[in-house]
């Protein structure tokens, strides 16, 4: 249970995605402008990241090491999730209207981000098990949200106040996931 | 010399059928899965969506209280009542209330008046070149330039009427369609002689006894008796080749009822013929419309993202007094 919930926050806050390992970077600052958006990729990562590494871990076990083809491993990756996570959104859609109108948009978008392929092939750098390794990758997906929530708010303070103008815009973005950033290399003693 | 080349490229293949073997078959599976879920639960909203725009006639002319054609078949999918279109008037209502599983309700005058294709016309020596009407048509149809006289492409106006009230001259008439044109009145608000069986005491012939003598005798080994009966059913009419009759007319001859079969051929023909080309005409309106309201789109976000005047020379005024 403690090993659990040790990788849980370790890819939560320590080797978080996107401020320590800096994968998924488009949709932290494309998707962070209004709150909404932020959450409803957040909940789509989530989503797709999880399957992601369950999938990747079943493929790796049960089809590339048995036949020697790891060397295949990014192309089927790829592969097996972009078609996995189409099939589940197809599924969604039609049976869970609710939940479609809340992650709809956003999971075609999250599918070909480099923290879903990131997610895979760490797992199995990593070398765990089928539950630690989903554990894995719900922790980097909630890390993920938690960046990116944190960063829709402070935006949407930003968007408030005066910045001075040579800073307004990309500027002051980059400047603020610096800072986050460096806050969360606070973290790395954890371990 | 021959050999080792074969050996080389057999152990190549050696190696590659893995790879290939697993590939192909990843991709079959997941393509398969992907078909069978889209098979399994199709969009039937978009499908529906899909289906009731084909009814409408594409004029894009908003009498209904949407602006185009498409966000009315929305409306409609979402609930609205179908007797809003007035360019489409009865057939439409029709149509849709046979899509739909609705009753036919008569056209809800609110909106408009059903009437005759008119296309728009502009009084040339007095248009001042404004580009207002420009502006507003939703197909394209007006070509011309600031300060230059402008001038309506009479094949692609829908008639709807959107360039008249802009127009600060009123230099633009509505205009019955030309000769050329008149294919684009929907069919069913043209008067087509009566399709029904007619019966004795009516009309000069009888009703079909199905004898089946005309089919013997068809040069083009048609079924005239089929055609005949399926008159108004224009896919089975599409199947049963009806546009290969050439009107010989030795089917009428050899009726013992009399009726006039080619009669009947010649008048299908011509409707479905009207079908298929007013059909043809409001795709392509369609995607005037949607191809205008895409550049607008591009042009709108352009022109929000440019800074304005205004903001420019204040900012340079700033930078300047700083210095």
């Amino acid at each position: 249970m403690s090993d659990a919930l040790a990788i849980l926050l370790t890819a939560l806050f320590v080797n978080n995605f996107v401020l320590v390992q800096f994968l998924g970077l488009c949709p932290f600052m494309g998707a962070t402008q209004k709150m909404e958006a932020a959450f409803g990729m957040a909940a789509a990562t989530t989503f797709v990241l999880t399957l992601a590494s369950a999938a990747s871990y079943l493929i790796e076990t049960y089809l590339l090491s048995p036949f020697d083809l790891e060397y295949l491993r990014i192309i089927v990756f790829i592969a097996v999730i972009a078609g996995l996570v189409q099939f589940s959104e197809l599924v969604i859609r039609a049976t869970q209207p609710v939940l479609h109108q809340v992650l709809g948009l956003f999971i075609p978008l999250i599918t070909t981000n480099c923290a879903v392929l990131g997610v895979a092939l760490l797992n199995i750098r990593q070398n765990q098990g089928f539950i630690d390794s989903v554990l894995f990758g719900l922790g980097a997906a909630l890390g993920f949200s938690l960046v990116l929530i944190v960063f829709a708010s402070l935006r949407e303070r930003m968007s408030q106040t005066d910045i001075p103008l040579p800073f307004q815009g990309a500027a002051i973005n980059m400047i603020t996931a610096g800072i986050l950033s460096l806050a969360f290399l606070g973290f790395t003693g954890m371990n | 010399m021959n050999d080792a080349w074969l050996n080389d490229l057999t152990a190549l293949a050696g190696q590659m059928a893995p790879s290939v073997i697993l590939l192909t078959l990843l991709g079959t599976i997941i393509a398969a899965a992907l078909l069978f879920v889209a098979k399994r639960y199709p969009n039937e909203q978009d499908e529906v969506i899909k289906k009731i725009n084909a009814c409408l006639p594409q004029t894009q002319c908003a009498q209904c209280g949407h602006p185009g054609c498409r966000p009315y078949a929305m409306a409609i999918a979402a609930g609205e009542p179908i007797n809003r279109c007035p360019p489409g008037g009865e057939a439409t209502i029709k149509q849709l209330a046979q899509l739909l599983g609705q009753e036919i309700v008569a056209l809800d005058s609110d909106f408009g008046e059903e009437q005759p294709l008119r296309i728009a016309k502009i009084r040339e020596e007095e248009c001042i070149g404004c580009t207002l009407c420009i502006q507003a048509c939703p197909v394209d149809a007006i070509i011309g330039a600031p300060q230059l006289m402008h001038v309506v492409l009479e094949d692609v106006c829908t008639g709807c009427d959107l360039c008249l009230e802009p127009c600060p001259v009123d230099c633009i008439d509505m205009v019955d369609a030309p000769a050329t044109q008149q294919e684009r009145i929907l069919p069913a608000n043209k008067n087509y002689p009566q399709m029904v069986n007619p019966s004795p005491l009516t009309s000069s012939h009888q009703a079909c006894i199905r004898c089946g003598f005309c089919e013997e005798k068809c040069p083009k080994n048609l079924a005239p008796q089929e055609l005949f009966w399926q008159r108004n059913d224009s896919d089975a009419l599409s199947l049963l080749n009806l546009n290969s009759c050439i009107e010989c007319r030795i089917c009428d001859r050899i009726c013992p009822s009399d009726i006039p079969l080619t009669d009947y051929f010649i008048n299908t023909k011509q409707r479905i013929d009207d079908e298929v080309s007013q059909r043809e005409r409001a795709k392509i309106a369609e995607v005037r419309f949607e191809e205008r309201t895409k550049r607008l789109e591009v042009h709108q976000t352009r022109v929000k993202t440019r800074p304005s005047r205004k903001d420019k020379s204040q900012l340079l005024a700033t930078l300047k007094s700083k210095r």
